[in-house]
């Protein structure tokens, strides 16, 4: 079973590298106590729902590209005029970013209060999917 | 090194809020245009435009401008933001205090600031110098002719509250701004604004797109003289109008969409001088847009009234996405106005002197007032750094 998982987990991988459309599960806390919905969510990772952290990836990894277009319908371009349009009014700044799947699940297994969106396949049992876009 | 060690101190204290920045940290952005345009189909030297730098030679300074901002955590919730702009006005490039304020964050919700501050005045008024967040070149002239002002020094207070279907955000502004330019007969007039108040909500849904109502006033000061030759043909000070402590008051609805393919931006504006007897100038325009990959083609009616005159104009333009912080932009507009009306062309304090004659000798001397037409043509490059 252990090694099904495994291989599954490698072809999900490979699959998730050939295209984007790999899902993309959102990640809490295990210990998380709220659930927020698809729309918190949204709020969240456009700084204006502060109560929970939204963690962020660098750069514009395929799950980034999946997460934004399905939570909030923008693309990176589209998503930096966002951001510019808070920077430059002074009203926000972007959301503090890690480097990948990894560092995310690693920041979310240790911070009560943090949220973020990984590729499926990097979920561990360390932290809890809230949901799955598809 | 130094910005190592700020990285890895950013990300120690990552748990803080998104909207301060943390105690120590400072951020660097940077935004800029550059852009020419041409006014074809009018007089030889016609100007046209906010500041009336568009005419018939390529100019690059209508639209051409630079930013820099510097925010810095002063503690975690306190910080200090200034924003620079180079940018021309009338014939000559001039840097420009935009912003310089002191944030605090009170609640996860609630910002209070005070210093020089960008008056919300327009739905696009505190990113104005920022092309890149509005999908124009050249915002609607016929809106954004309404009020010059960029700045003020007061306070605001802005509430952020998350609702179910996307966030509220409320915001009233109090300051003045005084020995401050006004573009107008073709050059630039001292204006001072007191006892500035201004409020807005809006409306940010994740589905259905941002709805904003604001609302400015002001207490306006402000003489235009200027010399003109007489129809006795003498040069004389003359008087075209002059403003004392009258109350200015503005209103802008505006509400935009986009669904990543299909996008919108339209705003209505009303502006309204107390005791000048002028009536309201209300403009507005309508913006539809669709994006193909890294194309957005997009076009604009847009109309301004005013007393018995009308400007309405059309605005086709095709943006494409270089990188996704670099965006190319190409215009085309095109101008007409009626009931003997300049619009947003620029007519000089001699030609008002003229008109005005002619007006009150029934056409016997001075010149006519006239309708205008154009073709704009503008094309250049938004980034943001």
């Amino acid at each position: 079973m252990k090694t099904f998982n495994s291989a599954l987990g490698v072809c999900i991988l490979i699959f998730s590298v050939n295209a984007a459309r790999a899902e993309v599960a959102v990640i809490v806390n295990l210990g998380a106590s709220v659930t927020p919905s698809q729309s918190d969510v949204a709020n969240i990772f456009l700084g204006k729902d502060k109560s929970l952290k939204g963690i962020d990836q660098k750069d514009w990894p395929p799950a980034k590209e999946k997460f934004y277009g399905a939570i909030v319908n923008k693309n990176e371009s589209q998503l930096k005029s966002y951001w510019s349009g808070l920077v430059f009014t002074g009203k926000g700044q972007p959301l503090p970013s890690v480097a990948d799947d990894a560092a995310v699940v690693a920041k979310i297994s240790t911070e009560p209060d943090a949220i973020g969106y990984i590729d499926r396949a990097s979920a561990t049992e360390k932290v809890k999917i809230l949901f799955i876009l598809p | 090194m130094r910005n190592i060690r700020f990285l890895g101190l950013s990300a120690c204290l990552l748990s803080t809020s998104s909207f301060a920045l943390e105690q120590g940290e400072y951020r660097l952005n940077g935004f800029g245009t550059a852009g020419i345009t041409h006014l074809g189909g009018e007089d030889s030297r016609r100007a046209y435009g906010v500041t009336g730098q568009t005419n018939d030679s390529w100019r690059g300074d209508q639209l051409s401008k630079l930013g820099g901002q510097i925010q810095y955590g002063i503690t975690d919730t306190v910080g200090v933001t200034l924003q620079v702009t180079v940018k021309p006005q009338q014939d000559n490039w001039k840097a420009n205090l935009e912003w310089a304020y002191l944030s605090w964050q009170t609640t996860d919700r609630l910002m209070l600031r005070a210093g020089r501050l960008r008056n919300p005045v327009y739905m696009y008024s505190e990113t104005l110098d920022v092309g890149f967040t509005y999908p124009w070149l050249r915002l609607p002239d016929e809106v954004y002719s309404q009020v010059q002002l960029s700045n003020y020094e007061g306070a605001d207070a802005l509430y952020t509250m998350p609702i179910s279907v996307g966030s509220v955000t409320f915001q009233v502004a109090a300051g003045q701004a005084v020995n401050r330019d006004i573009f107008g007969l073709g050059k630039l007039y001292d204006i001072d604004y007191k006892k500035i108040f201004a409020t807005n909500i809006s409306l940010a849904t994740n589905s259905f797109g941002t709805l904003r109502v604001g609302y400015t006033e002001a207490d306006i000061d402000s003489v235009y003289n200027s010399v003109v030759t007489t129809s006795s043909g003498d040069r004389s000070d003359v008087n075209f109008g002059k403003l004392s402590k009258q109350k200015g008051k503005f209103t802008s609805v505006g509400y935009q969409y986009d669904n990543g393919t299909w996008l919108t931006s339209n705003e209505l504006t009303r502006r309204v001088i107390e005791a000048d007897g002028n009536v309201a100038s209300k403009a507005f325009y309508l913006m539809g847009g669709r994006r193909y990959g890294n194309f957005l083609a997009h076009v604009t009616y847009a109309q301004l009234d005013e007393d018995n005159g009308r400007q309405g104009s059309w605005t086709y333009g095709l943006n494409y996405n270089i990188t996704p912080t670099i965006i190319v932009k190409g215009e085309y507009k095109r101008v007409d106005t009626s009931g003997k009306y300049n619009g947003v062309f620029v007519e000089s304090a001699q030609e008002n002197y003229d008109h005005a004659v002619n007006a009150a000798t029934n056409g016997v001397s001075g010149v006519p007032s006239r309708n205008y037409d154009g073709d704009i043509i503008s094309v250049g490059v938004d980034f943001v750094f």
